[in-house]
């Protein structure tokens, strides 16, 4: 934790608090596409709860950013007040540990769209499990179960990794990132 | 014999992505007890020098900063970053971003926390810092929740309670009412005489400082250092000098270059020859209702308001900090809902308005110009709204060069508005409001933290747009402004409308410091002549 | 007022296990006891505005319900017993139908037990006591408190940016496509804005002197009393007295595999 700024700490958990608010706000999304196709619903829109790790590890990166972020983000959603309570701060931590295992695997050296789409994916694959376990998605039919791993790990591929990225770099844009990682390398980018 | 503090070496800083230095080949040092003053025009890098100075240049600096700064004759990097804040308090500009904390109390005890001070000893500072800047009624309130110039209290309170030994203030009574800002002044005063630190203070307005500050650093527009020495003496000669450089001088001074009187120039009211002052401006006669509210309460906030704004107007609303003032702009501009009662625009009301409608008849420029900033760049800032209003391309970038350069904007474009010095932030987000044109045009403290260019540029185009029949409603905390250029005159008190005339009726009142308010300068002036003709022995 | 007083971690703790052991329990009863004990306790040693307990515990109900129904509809009926329960005309298998009420009324013992805590705990205490507590480091601690200072801050900030575009003329959106340029339009400035300001807030932090160094003292000590431990006492107690009456007459059931 020494290497990380107190800027980057502050900022993470701004990144966080925000998202959580997002977060909650898709909550009824899910719910009305579950009304429409079943369970399956929220695995479509489920990259969206996986979003402020890949762009908090991809705006700071080091290690940690993507578990924090998710886990803070968690705990806000928790204290905002939200149905699965104090569980929702483990499916956070398992979340984020799934997206931080992706850049863990690149030794924390490579940001690019691939290895953030891997995060997105390994988001899926934790939660997924985790949710198999808690929910008790083996209530379900073996068929429909296997329809909602795919379309969460697709959506954690799209909706985290790809949409996550586009948005950082909007962000970058802006110049306000330019004492970040992520700022820097845009710098630079524009330097050359 | 006095020691040293704080020595700057040839310092020069440079943002990464600007060409030309912030602040270059700055030479100085301030002694022990010293009282400073640092002047500047806006954007000129006074606050950029304050990082420099508690050692956060260069650590957190992207750019170069070359030269050495020294507190008590250690470079400021070799400190370790918790000793420093003993040494060097810093109250940032803006006070907003500077609470880590929920409530007040826990912020004033966030930095004693961090120097270890004991549990018992910590209840007490706090008590005595919040008691000092007259805050202690709002120990456990939520930072939130505080009006603008509660914050700047609150922040000061914080360093405080610190106790370093050099106190640098970034502006700080930007925000404050006319009487809180005297008190703010004295309370200084009086904490320099128990605690006996060295005190920096950035401002723009000299107006009340002069006899606390006793030396001066004047910073150049392109951030070399103007000139360094005595105030008084130097104000008394070369006034013109700094004000042409954009720095507002004390009324006094600046009535006696406007006369073109010699130098020695006068820096109080009360060394100004008795000669015939100006009256107040002509009240315009008013036209027809444009807006009007009835009874409207907001929370617990507003009560009872009761207003009716004519065409052709020029209203100042003024008030104590924290009386309510931005929430009534507010509603009345239709951005919050009363939550009992009526604003009605054109005899229609507010809610029955399109949003699109109303906003070609109402402007509104928020206190904090940050809330206003929508896009990335100075320049998207200023097209916005021309772009979205259906105007040939060559037209619109016409007129957002001429209003980029009207605002001293011009060589910024680029920026970010956010990466702006506090002042043109302040220009940006009045520059977005005014290439528009409104029938009405709400401003939540325009002219704060502006330099004199800046303002008179200001006041002079809202005079302009009033002229071609602009209805302007302005919050200020600066009477001279009130006296200048305000037909009617609202103060606000706890929520309520206690005062709705001219200006002039105002003045006459014999309460106005209950009110939180002063006289402009002008009136000070009229009856220090009047006191003078008096014959001596009625007084004796 | 007891449950105000307690200390934020041990009463964070206990609400956590208590959460880890109901996740094992697969029959309706065990949670619908809990969930009655808990708002309980809730009500009597809490004080808090009842009405906005409420309010926030509807959702949850209906949340739950929705789960009940969806685990039915969308049950591995391959599993099913031949006793069948009908409803609305539609044959369901009672099994399914118990299932399903254990894990509807098992998101709502979660949901009273988390309500517990929000209604009762102070944010900042809480954090305080995790560090005082729990040894979290404090670079962590107040970095994330000062981003929770930032909540109600997003609200006015979102509502000015709002405020901001009606007033510079951004039309309403009027289809789907334009409706979500619109929230890019927003996006971009409210995070723009919130990293400035964060970037601010932890400069200004460090100038006041905060290193993150663990040796520090506190305004708001923390401590763990004796009294403390009477919740988990009574929270597992309760939970533990719930589960061997039940056992006795033969509705209780662990987890074993089963769905
Ligand atoms: N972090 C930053 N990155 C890039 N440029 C910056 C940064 N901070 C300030 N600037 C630029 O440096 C210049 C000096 O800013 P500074 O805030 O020091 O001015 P100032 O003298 O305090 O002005 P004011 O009186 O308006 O507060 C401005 O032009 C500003 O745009
Ligand atoms: N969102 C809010 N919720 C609750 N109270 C608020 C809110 N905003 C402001 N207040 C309170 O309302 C009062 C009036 O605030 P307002 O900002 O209107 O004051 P003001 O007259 O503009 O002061 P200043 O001159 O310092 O800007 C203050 O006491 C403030 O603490
Ligand atoms: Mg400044
Ligand atoms: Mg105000």
């Amino acid at each position: 934790m020494n290497s990380w700024k107190l800027k980057e700490i502050v900022v993470m958990s701004v990144l966080s608090v925000v998202f959580a608010v997002v977060y909650l706000a898709f909550l009824p999304v899910g719910k009305i596409l579950v009304g429409f196709f079943g369970p399956i619903g929220y695995d479509l829109i489920f990259g969206i709860w996986f979003i402020v790790s890949i762009i908090a590890a991809y705006i700071i990166r080091k290690p940690g950013a993507a578990f924090l972020s998710e886990t803070i983000a968690a705990a806000v959603e928790v204290l905002l007040g939200n149905a699965v309570g104090p569980m929702l701060l483990v499916s956070g931590m398992i979340q984020g540990l799934g997206a931080e295992s992706a850049f863990a695997m690149t030794r924390y050296k490579r940001y690019d769209l691939f290895t953030l789409m891997l995060a997105g994916v390994m988001a899926a694959v934790f939660s997924f499990v985790w949710g198999y376990f808690l929910s008790g998605y083996a209530a379900l039919s073996t068929g429909y179960v296997a329809a909602m791993f795919i379309a969460r790990i697709i959506s954690g591929a799209i909706i985290s990794g790809v949409a996550g990225k586009a948005l950082s770099d909007a962000l970058a844009k802006t110049g306000v990132l330019s004492s970040f990682a992520l700022g820097k390398e845009h710098r630079r980018k524009h330097a050359a | 014999m006095s020691q040293e503090v704080i020595r700057v070496e040839d310092l020069t800083l440079h943002y990464e992505e600007r060409q030309k230095p912030v602040l270059s080949h700055l030479n100085f040092s301030i002694d022990e007890g010293e009282n400073v003053l640092i002047l500047g025009p806006s954007g000129s890098g006074k606050s950029s020098l304050t990082h420099c100075l508690n050692g956060l240049y260069p650590r957190e600096l992207d750019g170069s900063m070359k030269g050495e700064v020294y507190v008590k004759g250690r470079r400021t990097d070799s400190y370790p970053a918790g000793e420093m804040a003993q040494n060097v308090g810093v109250v940032f500009q803006d006070p907003e971003t500077q609470f880590c904390m929920i409530t007040v109390e826990d912020e004033v005890a966030f930095g004693l926390e961090n120097l270890n001070t004991p549990y018992e000893l910590m209840v007490e500072k706090v008590d005595t810092a919040l008691r000092s800047v007259g805050m202690e009624a709002y120990k456990t309130a939520n930072i939130s929740e505080l009006s603008g110039g509660q914050k700047q209290k609150v922040a000061l309170a914080c360093i405080l309670a610190m106790e370093p030994e050099v106190l640098i203030l970034d502006e700080p009574t930007a925000n404050l009412d006319p009487v809180a800002r005297k008190e703010f002044i004295q309370l200084l005063k009086r904490l320099k005489k128990e605690l006996a630190f060295t005190l920096v203070v950035i401002e723009h307005k000299l107006e009340g400082w002069l006899d606390l500050l006793e030396r001066v650093l004047i910073i150049h527009e392109d951030g070399e250092l103007a000139y360094d020495g005595p105030l008084h003496d130097h104000l008394k000669t070369y006034a013109l000098d700094i004000h042409e450089m954009g720095i507002q001088l004390p009324y006094a001074t600046r009535r006696a270059l406007e006369q073109e009187w010699t130098p020695p120039y006068p820096l109080h009211i009360g060394e100004m020859p008795a000669v015939a002052f100006p009256e107040n401006p002509p009240a315009k006669s008013a036209g027809k209702v444009l807006l009007k509210a009835e009874d409207v309460h907001w929370k617990s906030i507003l009560r009872n308001i009761h207003i009716t704004f004519h065409e052709g107007e020029w209203v100042a609303i003024v008030g104590e900090n924290g009386s309510g003032k931005s929430s009534l702009s507010r509603i009345l501009a239709g951005i919050q809902s009363p939550s009992k009662g009526t604003v009605s625009l054109h005899g229609r009301s507010l809610k029955k308005w399109k949003e699109n409608e109303m906003r070609k008849e109402v402007g509104y420029v928020f206190q904090n110009p940050e809330h206003q900033f929508i896009t990335d760049t100075v320049y998207e800032e200023v097209a916005f709204s021309l772009r979205h209003a259906g105007m040939k391309e060559a037209e619109w970038t016409k007129i957002v060069e001429e209003t980029l350069k009207f605002c001293r904007l011009d060589g910024l474009e680029e920026q970010h508005p956010f990466l702006l010095s506090q002042g043109q932030k302040r220009r940006l987000s009045v520059a977005t409001m005014i290439v528009e044109d409104q029938q009405m045009l709400f401003l939540d403290e325009p002219t704060f933290g502006q330099d004199e260019k800046s303002t008179s540029d200001l006041m002079s185009l809202l005079k302009e747009k009033h002229e071609n029949g602009t209805t302007i409603v302005m919050i200020t905390h600066d009477m001279e402004l009130v006296d200048k250029y305000a037909t009617r005159v609202l103060v606000m008190n706890e929520g309520e409308l206690s005062f709705d005339d001219q200006p002039k009726e105002l003045w006459a009142l014999p309460d106005l410091v209950d009110h939180h308010l002063e006289l402009p300068p002008r009136e000070q002036w009229k009856r220090a002549v009047w006191k003078r003709e008096e014959p001596a022995y009625v007084s004796s | 007022m007891f449950l105000h007083d307690l200390n934020p971690t041990v009463k964070a703790l206990t609400i956590i296990g208590a959460v880890f052991l109901l996740a094992f329990v697969f029959d309706p009863v065990t949670p619908l006891l809990y969930i009655v004990w808990t708002v309980l306790v809730t009500f009597l040693f809490g004080t808090f505005k009842k009405r906005y307990y409420l309010y926030y515990f509807i959702p949850f109900t209906l949340f739950a319900f929705g789960m009940f129904w969806t685990t039915i509809v969308f049950s591995d009926t391959a599993s099913a017993t031949s006793e069948t329960v009908s409803f609305l005309g539609m044959e369901f298998p009672t099994e399914d139908i118990w299932t399903a009420a254990a894990l509807g009324l098992r998101v709502l013992a979660f949901a009273s037990l988390s309500l517990l805590f929000l209604f009762t705990t102070n944010m900042v205490h809480f954090i305080l006591s995790l560090i005082q507590q729990l040894k979290l480091p404090p670079k962590i601690a107040y970095g994330v408190l000062a981003g929770y200072r930032f909540l109600p801050m997003l609200k006015t900030e979102f509502q000015q940016i709002r405020a901001a575009h009606r007033i510079r003329g951004v039309n309403r959106p009027d289809s789907w496509k334009e409706k979500l340029l619109q929230y890019q339009r927003f996006a971009i400035p409210l995070l723009a804005g919130a990293i400035r300001k964060a970037e601010r807030t932890a400069i200004a932090m460090e100038s006041k002197g905060f290193t993150g160094a663990k040796a520090r003292t506190f305004y708001r000590p923390m401590r763990v009393q004796w009294k403390d431990w009477l919740f988990p006492v009574m929270m597992f107690g309760m939970l533990g007295v719930t589960i061997a009456v039940l056992l006795y007459f033969g509705y209780f059931s662990w987890y074993d595999g089963q769905l």
